[in-house]
C-alpha cells in the first residue's frame, strides 16, 4: 500500500471498511512518515473537540420557534376567522359521503388525497412521461424551437425558458392533457434526473403547497398570468431552486 | 480507491431509479409505479403534522444553531437564521421523504444562511463588531489551566472563523457535529470526494494558521 493522506484522514474519521481498516493500519505500522500525519491529525481533531465552542440554541430561541410554529399552523388551521359550526356538519358529510363512493365503487382505494387530485395526476403524469417513448414531442434544447411548436396546438402561448448554464437545461417539450385541458409539458434535465414542468393560464391566484409523494416533489407557483407546477425526484432545495430561477 | 462504509449510496441509486428507467424494463417500471401510488397514506391534520414535525425536526435545534452560528460568526445573526429557516422547514416539511432529519434541516439552514448573507450585503450597512456576540460563554475546567486553554480557545476560535466558508462548513459538520461524508455531502450538495479534498484542506489551513498565531498545543 502506498502512502496516502486521503485513507488516513477518512480512517480518522470512521469512514473506512474493515478491509481497509487493516491494510492502513498495517502501512501506519511500518511507515514512519504516514504515521507522524496521522498523529498530527488525531491531535488536531481532539483539540478541536475538547476546545472549540460547541454553540448551544440558547432556551428563548427554542421558545421563539415553537411558538412562530404554532402560530403557523393556526394561520393555516383558520383562514378566515374561524369555522361557523355549520362548517362541521359539512365536513362530516363530505366524508360520509367520500368513504361511501369509496366503499362503493372503489374498494381499494384507502384514502382521499390530502391535495386536490391535480398534485396526484401532475405526479402520475410525470411517471407516464418517464415509463413510456413519450416524453418530447419537440426534443430541443432552444427556447425558440419549443415555444413556436405549441402554436396551433394550445389555446396559449407558454412561456419558455432555458437555464442551461445553471445546471437545469431545457430538453424539449410536449403537449398533455391535464384535468380536461390541453397544457404545456416543457422539460428539463438536472444531472440524471428529470424535471416536467406543466404549464397553463392561471384561474386562481392561490399557490399550492408543495406536495410529496414516494420520492416525487411538485412545487407549484404562478407568475403572470400563468401557472406552473414542476415535478421530480430531485431534492426539494434543489428543485426550489429551480423554481427561483423561473420566477426571476 | 476504497468503499465508504455507510449506505446511503444505495439509498440514493434507488432514490434515482425512475428517471433512469426511463426506457428500461416495463415490468420494473411498473412496479415501481404501482408502489408509488398505493396503498395511499391517510390524511395528516395540521396538528399532527406539527407533532411529526416536533418530533422529527425539532430535536436538531442546537445543531442548526452550532451550524448558523459558525457560519454567520455572530450570535443574533444565528438566530435569525435559525427561526427563519425553521419556518422554511416547516413549509417545505411535506417535501420530507423520511430518513436522516438532521441532514435535511441543516440543508435548509444552510441555504437560509446564504439568503441571510445576501440580504444583508445587499443592506451594506456599516458593520460593528459586536465582542460579546463574538465571546463564547464557556466554562473554565480548573484554574491552573485556564489561561492557557482560554488562549488556545481563543486561537483556535479565530483560526476555525477566519477559515473560507466552504472549509468552514465541513469541518464544522465533521468535527463538531460528528457527521459521515455522505451526510456533509447531502447537506452542502457536492459529492463526497469534494466533502473530503475540502476537509483536508481545511485541517490542512487550520494547522497552519495555529501554529503561526503560536497556539500552546502546536509548541
Amino acid at each position: 500500500m502506498n502512502c496516502s493522506l486521503d485513507l488516513i484522514e477518512a480512517y480518522l474519521d470512521a469512514e473506512l471498511d474493515p478491509g481497509d481498516i487493516a491494510s492502513i493500519e498495517d502501512h501506519l505500522s511500518g511507515c514512519r512518515s504516514c504515521s507522524e500525519t496521522f498523529t498530527r491529525i488525531r491531535a488536531q481533531k481532539a483539540n478541536i473537540r475538547s476546545i472549540a465552542p460547541y454553540y448551544t440554541a440558547p432556551l428563548h430561541l427554542q421558545q421563539a420557534v415553537r411558538k412562530a410554529l404554532r402560530q403557523a399552523v393556526a394561520d393555516d388551521a383558520q383562514p378566515a376567522g374561524g369555522n361557523p359550526p355549520w362548517r362541521w356538519l359539512a365536513i362530516a358529510a363530505t366524508v360520509l359521503l367520500a368513504v361511501s363512493v369509496s366503499w362503493n365503487i372503489r374498494p381499494t382505494q384507502h384514502a382521499i388525497p390530502e391535495i386536490g387530485p391535480l398534485a396526484v395526476n401532475i405526479v402520475s403524469d410525470h411517471i407516464r412521461s418517464l415509463i413510456g417513448t413519450h416524453l418530447l414531442d419537440v426534443p430541443s434544447s432552444d427556447q425558440h424551437t419549443v415555444k413556436p411548436w405549441f402554436n396551433g396546438k394550445l389555446d396559449f402561448s407558454p412561456e419558455v425558458k432555458d437555464f442551461a448554464s445553471q445546471g437545469f437545461p431545457l430538453i424539449g417539450g410536449r403537449l398533455e392533457y391535464l384535468m380536461g385541458r390541453p397544457v404545456a409539458a416543457l422539460v428539463y434535465q438536472r444531472r440524471q434526473h428529470i424535471i416536467n414542468v406543466f404549464t397553463w393560464p392561471a384561474s386562481s391566484a392561490k399557490t399550492e403547497r408543495p406536495f410529496a409523494r414516494n420520492g416525487y416533489i411538485a412545487l407549484h407557483w404562478n407568475h403572470g398570468s400563468m401557472t406552473f407546477w414542476a415535478v421530480s425526484d430531485i431534492s426539494s432545495m434543489e428543485l426550489a431552486q429551480f423554481e427561483n430561477l423561473y420566477e426571476k | 480507491m476504497f468503499k465508504f462504509r455507510d449506505s446511503a449510496q444505495t439509498a440514493r441509486q434507488q432514490d434515482g431509479r425512475h428517471a433512469t428507467n426511463a426506457d428500461g424494463n416495463a415490468s420494473n417500471v411498473h412496479a415501481s409505479f404501482t408502489e408509488s401510488f398505493g396503498p395511499m397514506k391517510t390524511v395528516a391534520s395540521p396538528e399532527s403534522r406539527l407533532r411529526l414535525f416536533e418530533e422529527v425536526i425539532l430535536p436538531h435545534l442546537n445543531s442548526a444553531f452550532n451550524l448558523a452560528r459558525w457560519m454567520t460568526r455572530n450570535d443574533q445573526d444565528a438566530q435569525d437564521v435559525v427561526q427563519e429557516s425553521y419556518m422554511r422547514a416547516f413549509r417545505f416539511f411535506d417535501s420530507y421523504r423520511g430518513g436522516d432529519g438532521k441532514s435535511w434541516l441543516l440543508e435548509v439552514v444552510r441555504n437560509t444562511c446564504f439568503t441571510f448573507q445576501r440580504r444583508e450585503m445587499r443592506k451594506s450597512t456599516v458593520v460593528v463588531f459586536d465582542e460579546a456576540a463574538h465571546t463564547p460563554s464557556v466554562k473554565q475546567p480548573n484554574a491552573e489551566e485556564a489561561l492557557v486553554e482560554a488562549g488556545d480557545r481563543q486561537i483556535l476560535r479565530g483560526c476555525i472563523e477566519g477559515l473560507p466558508e466552504p472549509f468552514r462548513e465541513v469541518l464544522v459538520m465533521r468535527e463538531l457535529e460528528e457527521m459521515s461524508y455522505r451526510q456533509i455531502a447531502e447537506v452542502s450538495g457536492v459529492p463526497p470526494g469534494t466533502v473530503m479534498s475540502r476537509l483536508s484542506r481545511a485541517r490542512k489551513r487550520l494547522e497552519e494558521c495555529a501554529k503561526g498565531r503560536d497556539m500552546e498545543s502546536y509548541r
